[in-house]
């Protein structure tokens, strides 16, 4: 019994052992074909590169599909350079990142997030990337400026930029605007309102929701709802503890906005306990008239929607506000996410390190992700458009017209964020006044 | 039977106790005071930490929050004693009996939810309950029931209950397994006695079955506690202990705590929290059990 214990554990060692070696020489070798691996693969890496991020081989978005291109490309081009690469959900990436970071134990190279970027450089944790970039300085062009803003954080730029991102679109099926009679996409708060009464009205859900991880009604609703009513001036007050205060009356009454459209029926019932993949469904199904998401969803939409869904749906952001600080022509976005290096890293292994983040956001990436319908930090040059799906270029026309607002969840705290966001699913089932919830933030961002 | 017992050497004993006691001490004693000493810190991890005494502590009596958490568990807690021990005791009587066919396969069926993952259970009763294409509410609309169709995950009144009934329904089968062997160990010669003396099969439960396995039940009713008090993953994936905080468990509480707001001295002060209020409990519930020893 003993016996077949220990061969069962030794059998499977072995088979462990053998699958690690064949997934990562079937990657190498898959792209150029065996030969390839064979002529430059004489020596034994003598680099160790670890790398952590959220690229699922599995996903269907644009930019993770550009990244994996160019992590592929990498590892043909640098032959002596092993990397050991370990892809987590989005969920549990940012888990598992700040249990490294709790352990000091960061691995080499990783995404970082926005609102992470302060503790982690607070911590040194980070490698600062100023010096680095400032000797390269056409790979410091490329990027689109205010994405290299989004990751300075006291006057350290900590990470580079992996994507632009807009994260409050409003995704809505024209054919069912056309068929209710609303034939244009409201300009204003008050055209808005009505326009989902009469949705209501004809047995639609005017905006399909689903806001059980908690992000989707602040991260691609409050950001820029927000901004409408504060102006982006009050934001960076916040950031920089400036004086402004979450309890001042414009950031109450965006509050106060959106719970009314709650209250008014503006949303399906159950929309605390679906996700973001689900609140599509209801969109794909026909019998929801929008859904806010960011730009991301244009490639999934293109990949997973019914044709005449796909063909009725365009894109519109949120009306201006009667009264609001905030300009008409801004989305909320910037960069969220960005590749940062481990502090420690020396010589030959940090030049690795710099070689890998430079391929994952260079020029290269940035033609890759476009022809994947997705916007990377970096402007592309050159780029297959008939590769792009009509909805993606109807996102390129809008953006050109487009200001950028912060992403409240790429640029808070994390403590303020996750008492936002926990709030924000009782203000939806009108279980917390807008005034309660703006004094819980409060006073969560005057403790932290 | 008159064969002599072994009486090895205390090296030889401590020797072969020793893998188990290294790997106890660096998955259970290790982490364990670890967490204590991150408790009296004001942490944000990485390197820089403050000393910041019982601040915490004097923190977490107060923090609604927290209790909001607590009193969550105790409601799960009660329900799945009740529910789990009473249901599993029931059905345990009820295989028991001499005219119940195919006892094999009821033991196996009931037993199969034990040996799911946890966030298997959670995805599956997450379909059950959807609004739109849940399994709940089309049979309550076939059963001309609709009135009774609620936002099951979505109503913060019900939800707890609501996340209570798939952790009870996965758990029965375990206690049942307990009881059984239990109730098959209670000594046939008892009831036949009882039998010529006319009792029925009620009164043979109440009067026989019940009192004799008196010490299972209480073991049992330790481990539903301890059980309970660190449930997480079922109700994470359900509902991810909304809306808002009404379905939010300690466990989870020390998780949004530690990884959510990343403050991991407040996050272990928590859990550490959780150790004293579960051992309190099962201290308080072997009370109320007698204080026999589980041996007599």
């Amino acid at each position: 019994m003993k016996k077949a214990t220990m061969l069962a554990l030794g059998t499977t060692a072995a088979m462990l052992a053998l699958s690690a070696c064949g997934a990562s020489g079937g990657k190498d070798a898959a792209p150029g074909g065996a030969s390839d691996s064979g002529s430059n693969g004489g020596s034994a890496p003598s680099i160790k590169l670890t790398l952590e991020d959220r690229l699922l081989e599995t996903s269907t978005e644009g930019a993770v599909i550009a990244h994996r291109k160019m992590i592929d490309e990498f590892k043909k081009e640098h032959p002596n350079v092993e990397i050991s690469e370990e892809s987590l959900q989005d969920a549990t990436y940012k888990t598992k990142i700040k249990t490294l970071a709790a352990g000091n134990d960061m691995p080499d190279v990783f995404e970082l997030l926005g609102s992470d970027a302060q503790m982690f450089v607070d911590n040194k944790l980070i490698m600062p990337l100023d010096d680095i970039m400032n000797q390269d300085s056409e790979w410091k062009k490329g990027f689109i400026p205010s994405t290299l803003k989004d990751f300075t954080v006291n006057g350290v730029l900590a990470g580079a930029p992996m994507q632009m991102l807009s994260t409050s679109l409003i995704f809505y099926n024209k054919d069912i605007f056309d068929k209710v009679g609303i034939t244009e996409f409201p300009k204003t708060w008050k055209e808005f309102t009505d326009a989902i009464d009469t949705l209501k009205a004809k047995g639609y859900t005017p905006i399909s929701l689903g806001n059980k991880d908690k992000w989707v009604a602040e991260s691609s609703i409050l950001s820029e709802l927000g901004d409408r009513f504060t102006g982006t001036d009050w934001f960076n007050s916040i950031k920089n503890n400036q004086g402004a205060k979450f309890t001042d009356k414009p950031f109450v009454d965006a509050l106060t906005a959106l719970q009314s459209l709650s209250k008014m029926g503006a949303f399906n019932s159950d929309l605390n306990s679906i996700d973001n993949s689900q609140q599509r469904t209801a969109f794909y199904n026909g019998k929801a008239a929008m859904f806010f998401e960011g730009d991301w969803a244009i490639s999934s939409l293109s990949s997973e929607a019914p044709q005449e869904i796909k063909d009725a749906t365009h894109l519109a952001i949120l009306p201006s506000v009667e009264g609001g600080a905030g300009k008409a022509n801004v989305v909320s976005g910037g960069a969220a996410w960005a590749f940062a290096i481990n502090a420690n890293l020396k010589g030959d292994k940090l030049q690795a390190a710099i070689d890998l983040v430079k391929k994952l956001t260079g020029v290269e990436e940035a033609n890759a992700a476009a022809e994947n319908n997705a916007v990377a930090a970096t402007i592309p040059t050159d780029y297959d458009k008939s590769k792009v799906v009509p909805l993606f270029n109807e996102y390129l026309e809008m953006f050109k017209n487009l200001e950028q607002s912060p992403i409240y969840d790429g640029q808070l705290s994390p403590a303020v964020i996750e008492t936002m966001n926990n709030g924000l699913q009782d203000l939806l089932i009108q279980r917390i006044t807008p005034e309660q919830l703006a004094k819980d933030i409060q006073s969560t961002y005057e403790g932290s | 039977m008159g064969k002599k017992l072994p009486n090895p050497r205390w090296t030889t004993i401590y020797g072969f106790m020793l893998p188990g006691i290294l790997v106890y001490l660096f998955i259970v004693i290790v982490p364990l005071a670890l967490s204590i000493h991150f408790s009296f810190y004001k942490w944000s991890g990485g390197l820089s930490k403050d000393f910041i005494g019982f601040h915490n502590y004097s923190q977490l009596l107060q923090d609604a929050k927290f209790w909001f958490s607590f009193r969550n568990n105790m409601i799960i807690t009660l329900l799945s004693i009740i529910g789990q021990l009473g249901i599993a005791f029931v059905l345990a009587v009820i295989l028991q009996a001499k005219w119940v066919k195919l006892r094999e396969l009821h033991r196996t069926v009931l037993f199969l939810p034990v040996v799911l993952p946890a966030v298997v259970v959670g995805f599956i009763w997450n379909l059950i309950y959807s609004q739109n294409y849940g399994i709940l509410n089309s049979l309550l609309k076939g059963l001309h029931l609709a009135d009774w169709i609620r936002p099951w995950l979505d109503d913060p009144k019900i939800v707890i209950y609501s996340v209570t009934i798939p952790i009870i329904w996965q758990w029965i089968g375990l206690y049942l397994i307990i009881f059984m062997a239990s109730i098959q160990s209670i000594p046939g010669e008892i009831y036949e006695g009882a039998e010529i003396d006319g009792a029925t099969g009620f009164k043979k439960v109440i009067y026989i079955t019940l009192p004799m396995m008196y010490d299972t039940l209480r073991v049992a009713i330790m481990l539903c506690i301890a059980g309970n008090m660190k449930i997480f993953d079922n109700i994470f994936v359900m509902t991810g202990g909304g809306p808002g905080n009404s379905s939010t468990v300690m466990a989870q509480y020390a998780y949004n705590t530690s990884f959510g707001k990343f403050q991991l001295g407040y996050g272990s002060a928590i859990s550490i929290g959780m150790i004293v209020l579960s051992l309190g409990l099962i201290l308080l519930s072997r009370r109320l059990m007698g204080g026999r020893s589980l041996e007599s």
